[in-house]
């Protein structure tokens, strides 16, 4: 446990170095900053800001856990740091799960931001304190940790560029699977084609499990038992993600 | 005592890399010789666990090397070292002795070790702005951070100067004084016959020769008896 604590730490303050980090934070801030305006101009109303303040969190922290996840593991592969690590008495385990936790701090930490950045702009434009708006954002970040850890498996046998591209259609087919599967029912689809849109159901995560913004948006405090329920699925599928990486990894020859 | 035990690495889409090497080594200082691409970084490589052996097991002090407390007794300094660049010099030596659970209060000897380095004076500047010897340096000293019985040395004075090398084998020479055992990689004869106690020669991942410098040069000059036994090795498998 202590060396996952150590790569762990290390990890972070090495991430929260890059300036590239801080520029998407920026970004981010920025693009919050003009739903203040845009609230006069286009969105009018207080559920359009939330709206598009939300989708601004998750878009930006999607950027970073996809940038994250694709490199960090991959370069201290690549560039053979992982030479001095693997030398020492860690294991593969520890240093594949400390670089996870560490990656899951720097996404704490500007879900956090965010965050402020969001309830200041839902204050500013009459909605209070929005907790349903944190429990949203608390529902991202634990999206976030599932694309952490696939990006991280995907690392774990691919290039940084290709672990982009694999994660990216993750992320596009975890959000339309569970549509799909609606919409295969809905027209009577069945046999073979059934079968094999159901199993892109099952082989993709089902992303829409976490997202609770319409709840937010409109102030409606989000069923429990599916929340819960979304929270276990994600602990199971991250789980098993970086297990299957710690797999792979061990085989790997570095 | 570091053993090789009829250890064989085979990588896919190339015959082995290593053939059924088998050697004790129990001496202050072992040169390990060899061209370009004969084995040796393999060897070592799978003496710390980077890479598993196909075949054969690899001891040190009776116990397998990758297990948690072999690894606690090695420090290795790999051929070419990369390095988390936006960290300082003494942060990446902190780094790395906290994996070994020993820490705490020890910054004075971080300090010492990068002082017996040389390379004190640049330990807070980020190792981004370091030149290839300060990285060899670095690199030195982190192999040395958990004060290991067996010191494992991949090239260790490639992209040092000649001021450079000259200190590095002095803290060789220190280390082999303080008890500890060297195992050394290298292809520059010389380094090996200036300190070396022991020698491997091994080509094509065979090991040709092992035992003393003398005993190998038969009188001759290293270089000479070098070239020689590869030429022999190379007419006898033509």
């Amino acid at each position: 446990m202590r060396n996952i604590w150590i790569i762990a730490k290390n990890t972070f303050k090495l991430e929260v170095r890059e300036k590239i980090l801080y520029a998407i934070i920026v970004f981010a801030i920025l693009y919050m900053l003009s739903s203040l305006f845009l609230a006069d101009l286009v969105l009018k109303e207080l559920p359009m800001v939330k709206s598009f303040a939300l989708a601004g969190v998750y878009f930006f922290n999607a950027i970073l856990a996809i940038f994250l996840g694709t490199t960090s593991f991959f370069k201290d592969v690549d560039r053979k740091v992982v030479y001095f690590i693997l030398a020492k008495p860690v294991s593969r385990a520890q240093f594949l799960l400390g670089k996870f936790f560490g990656l899951c701090m720097v996404l704490l930490v500007t879900t956090l931001i965010f965050m402020v950045a969001y309830l200041a702009v839902v204050a500013y434009e009459g909605g209070g304190f929005d907790a349903m708006g944190i429990a949203a954002i608390g529902m991202q970040y634990l999206e976030m940790m599932l694309f952490l850890s696939f990006a991280l498996f995907v690392s774990t046998f691919s290039t940084s560029l290709l672990s982009i591209v694999y994660t990216s259609a993750v992320f596009f087919a975890g959000h339309v699977v569970s549509q799909l599967v609606a919409d295969a029912q809905a027209i009577n689809i069945t046999g073979i084609k059934l079968r094999l849109v159901q199993a892109l159901y099952y082989i993709f995560p089902n992303l829409e499990k976490f997202d609770i913004r319409n709840y937010a948006i409109h102030n409606i405090a989000a069923p429990l038992n599916s929340t819960l329920l979304a929270i276990a699925y994600a602990a199971v599928y991250i789980i098993l993600l970086l297990s299957a990486g710690v797999w792979i990894f061990n085989k790997k020859e570095v | 005592m570091v053993e090789f035990l009829h250890v064989t690495k085979t990588f896919k889409k190339r015959k082995s890399a290593v053939h059924d090497f088998t050697l004790n080594v129990d001496v202050p200082i072992f040169g390990f010789l060899g061209q370009n691409g004969a084995g040796k970084t393999t060897i070592m490589k799978m003496t710390v666990g980077l890479l598993a052996p196909t075949h054969g097991e690899i001891l040190i002090d009776g116990k397998p090397s990758t297990n948690i407390e072999s690894k606690k007794k090695m420090g290795f300094m790999p051929e070419t070292p990369y390095f988390y660049e936006t960290m300082t010099g003494l942060e990446f030596l902190r780094f790395s002795d906290e994996l070994f659970e020993t820490t705490s209060g020890k910054e004075r000897e971080y300090e010492d070790l990068l002082k017996k380095v040389g390379i004190f004076e640049a330990r807070n500047f980020q190792i981004k702005t370091y030149s290839k010897g300060m990285r060899q340096r670095l690199a030195f000293a982190q192999a040395l951070v958990n004060n290991p019985k067996y010191v494992f040395l991949d090239e260790p004075l490639d992209g040092l100067d000649p001021l450079g090398r000259r200190e590095m084998k002095e803290v060789m020479v220190k280390l082999k004084e303080e008890g500890k055992k060297i195992f050394l990689n290298t292809h520059i004869l010389y380094d090996v016959e200036e300190i070396c106690d022991e020698v491997g020669v091994i080509h094509a991942g065979n090991l040709l020769y092992a035992g003393s410098v003398k005993g190998f040069a038969q009188g001759k000059s290293l270089e000479e008896r070098f070239t020689e036994t590869l030429m022999q090795y190379e007419h006898v498998h033509a």
